[in-house]
């Protein structure tokens, strides 16, 4: 036994000093990355964002020292440029001619207070005139805004955040890009409001046995002021009392809650026709726990 | 699209061509991104407003009988706190005639979500036939619609079944409404309580008395099945097990049963019953076939395990015993075999009532020196306490399993209350005087 528990602790020794003298290598050597500065913003923050204020100052002089940055990395090309530029501003001249007629053609009764007010409609020709000045990416104004898409939009922002890590801090309004502003989708703010209402409104069947299970889609197609064009579609199917309990449960919650006002006319296309699904499986969770 | 198909294509096997069409029809109404969707996922629950106008006399003299009719209906939901009957006298419309559609609008204006609508008429052969109409007023579509014949002196009872065919329509549960509890009448200084059985409708109307309380009686048991009860009876010292017919008012010695702890219980086809019988200090359950009065010993423990219930599928059976120190509730094969614990909860859980739809089990709970009702879900899981108190005792399910009543005694003697089983509403159920022990009937319709 002693021996047995001699060389036992002979190894166990042999083995920490092995350790201790192998083990202590060099410190890791960490290169100092450059810091970006993120901002964490919310999907509602970011259609605010990217939508612009109406009475932002025009940004003539502001792209100047954007792309003055952008030229300091490829020599060569601020002759090009400055030539361009030149050439581009008639090019501009020619666009701003295409967009005028764009609110004439829109029946919308916002397109008609826009003409009212003639310096917005400059405000809302201008931003057409921010891609070109910024060479490397001309084809950035046709992005639309879609949700879905949210990294190809980051990707955009880049060339302005590597400016803001130089001399000056880009700290005035932006109009924002023209494309955000004509495509703007369903803001989360108005799906959060849609959804508030339907939750206050559903009432549903509770109590019923394996209540949990069943989910009710129904589909909507709204009209422009807010109420239905039509009678509410039921997707899902299925048969028995409770699924009817229920099925009527949801159909009443949409009925009851017309005209949808917090839908906003000029996202029409978007809120035109919504599947609502009503599911009271995270209820039932909630009772399960008292 | 299947016409697109290479020739290839066409060699598959017929079900792969299938699950490819499948997966395509599937995809083709619905263009991704095309349609906004939208996920409710937390409701409102709350009692349905409900417009109940009186329901019309279709012969004249039947004014009063058409009230109550839906003066009971109002009472019979009101009561089970999933609707909120409006007052009438907020109504802007009367309704005149049930067989045309009503003005949806008028009732829309007080926010009804549904309207029901009837008539009461005299047929020629003197009975009443009485009609009812459900509409969903938002929807603006009738929901149900029935019509009833019966003897003018039953019309309490096609309330009853009039509340049950809106309650089953508009919540998707069955009705409990057109059902009857028999209880324990006690009257008389508590020294000297005089306990008579009694029976009444589930809204505390109609009350009878079925013994004359020269006897002390004890927790009556209905047949799942018909109309039959069972009760212990301490005549002349050793308890007896009776069974009676509420109908005919027959009575039946089912046995003598020295040292029985608990009131037999019935099997869902109502064939057997099942009774725990006392042997020196220990309690095991037997099963005793009505018929062949055949017995069968169904536990074999050195513990007492008592108040045995079967599930609504016969398949197994929950009793209560102490074998693990303190009285839990156990569950087990119907046939006998291992007993397993479910119930961890606090303190003592005992009389165990299994619900007739089956995903609860209803005890009495027993901790910090107060009397619960509770249910948890046969598998053990699920526990929660519907109320709490002095002392609460004895659950019976009603035949939907959505409300238990169970009797509550805060001092002087007790009553009968009813909870739903999220532990919401809980009421007092109007009886003559003390009351306990209650059981509630399966539907009688």
């Amino acid at each position: 036994m002693k021996t047995a528990s001699a060389i036992s602790a002979g190894l166990h020794a042999a083995v920490l000093l092995w350790a201790i003298v192998s083990f202590t290598g060099e410190t890791f050597k960490v290169t100092p990355a450059q810091s970006l500065p993120v901002d964490l913003i919310s999907d509602k923050d970011f259609s605010e964002m990217t939508k612009g204020v109406k009475d932002a100052p025009k940004p003539v002089e502001k792209p100047k020292p954007l792309v003055e940055k952008v030229e300091k990395k490829d020599e060569p090309r601020p002759v090009d440029e400055a030539k361009p530029k030149i050439t581009e501003k008639k090019e501009v001249e020619a666009t701003k001619n295409e967009p005028q007629p764009q609110p004439e053609q829109k029946s919308d009764p916002i397109a008609e207070k826009i003409k009212e007010q003639p310096e917005k409609q400059e405000a809302k020709i201008e931003p057409t005139r921010l891609p070109p000045r910024r060479p490397p990416r001309p084809p950035a104004k046709q992005h639309k805004f879609e949700p879905n898409k949210i990294a190809a939009l980051l990707n955009k922002r880049d060339p302005q955040r590597n400016a803001a890590i130089g001399d000056t801090i880009n700290s005035t309004r932006s109009l924002g890009t023209a494309a955000a502003n004509s495509a703007a989708r369903l803001s989360q703010s108005e799906i959060d409001a849609l959804r508030a209402r339907l939750n206050a409104l559903w009432n549903p069947p509770v109590g019923m046995r394996d209540g949990d299970r069943l989910q009710i889609t129904i589909r909507i197609r709204f009209r422009r002021d807010g109420t239905l064009a039509d009678g509410p579609q039921v997707i899902t199917s299925g048969s028995g009392a409770r699924y009817n309990a229920m099925r009527d449960s949801a159909v009443r919650a949409v009925l009851t809650g017309q005209p949808y006002t917090m839908l906003r006319s000029e996202h029409y296309d978007s809120w035109k026709e919504i599947d609502f699904t009503f599911d009271t499986q995270a209820m039932y969770r909630d009772i399960s726990l008292q | 699209m299947t016409d697109r198909m290479p020739d290839r294509h066409l060699s598959f096997s017929r079900r792969r061509l299938l699950a490819g069409a499948g997966a395509l029809a599937l995809l083709a109404p619905r263009p991704a991104g095309a349609v906004l969707s939208i996920d409710i996922t937390q409701g409102n629950p709350r009692p349905m407003p409900v417009a109940l106008p009186d329901f019309v006399a279709g012969t004249p003299g039947e004014e009063q009988v058409a009230s109550e009719v839906t003066a009971v209906i109002t009472n019979n939901l009101q009561r089970s706190g999933l609707f909120a009957p409006i007052n009438p006298s907020a109504f802007v419309a009367k309704v005149t005639n049930s067989d045309t559609v009503p003005q949806f609008a008028d009732w829309r204006v007080i926010n009804a979500q549904a309207l029901v609508t009837g008539r009461i008429t005299r047929q020629p052969d003197g009975r009443l036939k009485a009609e009812f109409r459900l509409w969903d007023v938002f929807a603006g579509q009738q929901l149900d619609g029935k019509q009833y014949f019966t003897s003018p002196d039953n019309w309490r009872r096609i309330a009853h079944i009039i509340s049950d065919a809106i309650y089953e329509r508009l919540t998707g549960e069955k009705g409990y409404f057109d059902s009857r509890i028999v209880f324990i009448d006690e009257t008389g200084p508590k020294q000297r309580r005089v306990k008579r059985l009694a029976i009444m409708d589930q809204d505390g109307y109609g009350v009878r008395y079925l013994t004359r309380g020269d006897e002390l009686v004890l927790t009556p048991r209905f047949n799942p099945s018909t109309q039959e009860i069972t009760y212990m009876s301490y005549g002349q010292g050793d308890p007896r097990v009776y069974l009676l017919n509420i109908e005919t008012g027959q009575r039946e010695v089912v046995g003598n049963f020295p040292g029985m702890t608990f009131a037999p219980r019935f099997s869902p086809d109502g064939q057997r019953v099942i009774m725990s019988l006392q042997q020196g200090g220990n309690a095991n359950l037997f099963v005793m076939d009505l018929r062949s009065k055949q017995t069968t010993r169904l536990t074999d423990a050195p513990a007492i395990d008592t108040a045995p219930c079967y599930s609504p599928d016969g398949q197994y059976i929950c009793f209560e015993s102490d074998r693990g120190g303190t009285q839990q509730i156990y569950v087990m094969p119907a046939g006998g075999g291992v007993a397993q614990r479910i119930s961890f909860g606090e303190g003592h859980h005992s009389t165990p009532v299994w619900s007739p739809r089956g995903d609860y089990i209803a005890f009495t709970g027993q901790a910090r020196g107060e009397f619960s009702i509770g249910v948890l879900k046969p598998d053990g899981s699920g526990e929660r306490i519907l109320t709490e108190g002095f002392h609460n005792e004895g659950p019976t399910f009603a035949p939907n399993g959505r409300v238990i009543m169970f009797f509550r005694d805060v001092g002087p003697g007790p009553f009968l209350h009813t909870v739903d089983i999220t532990g919401r509403n809980d009421l007092k159920v109007p009886t003559p005087s003390y009351a306990s022990d209650p059981a509630w009937s399966p539907l009688l319709s």
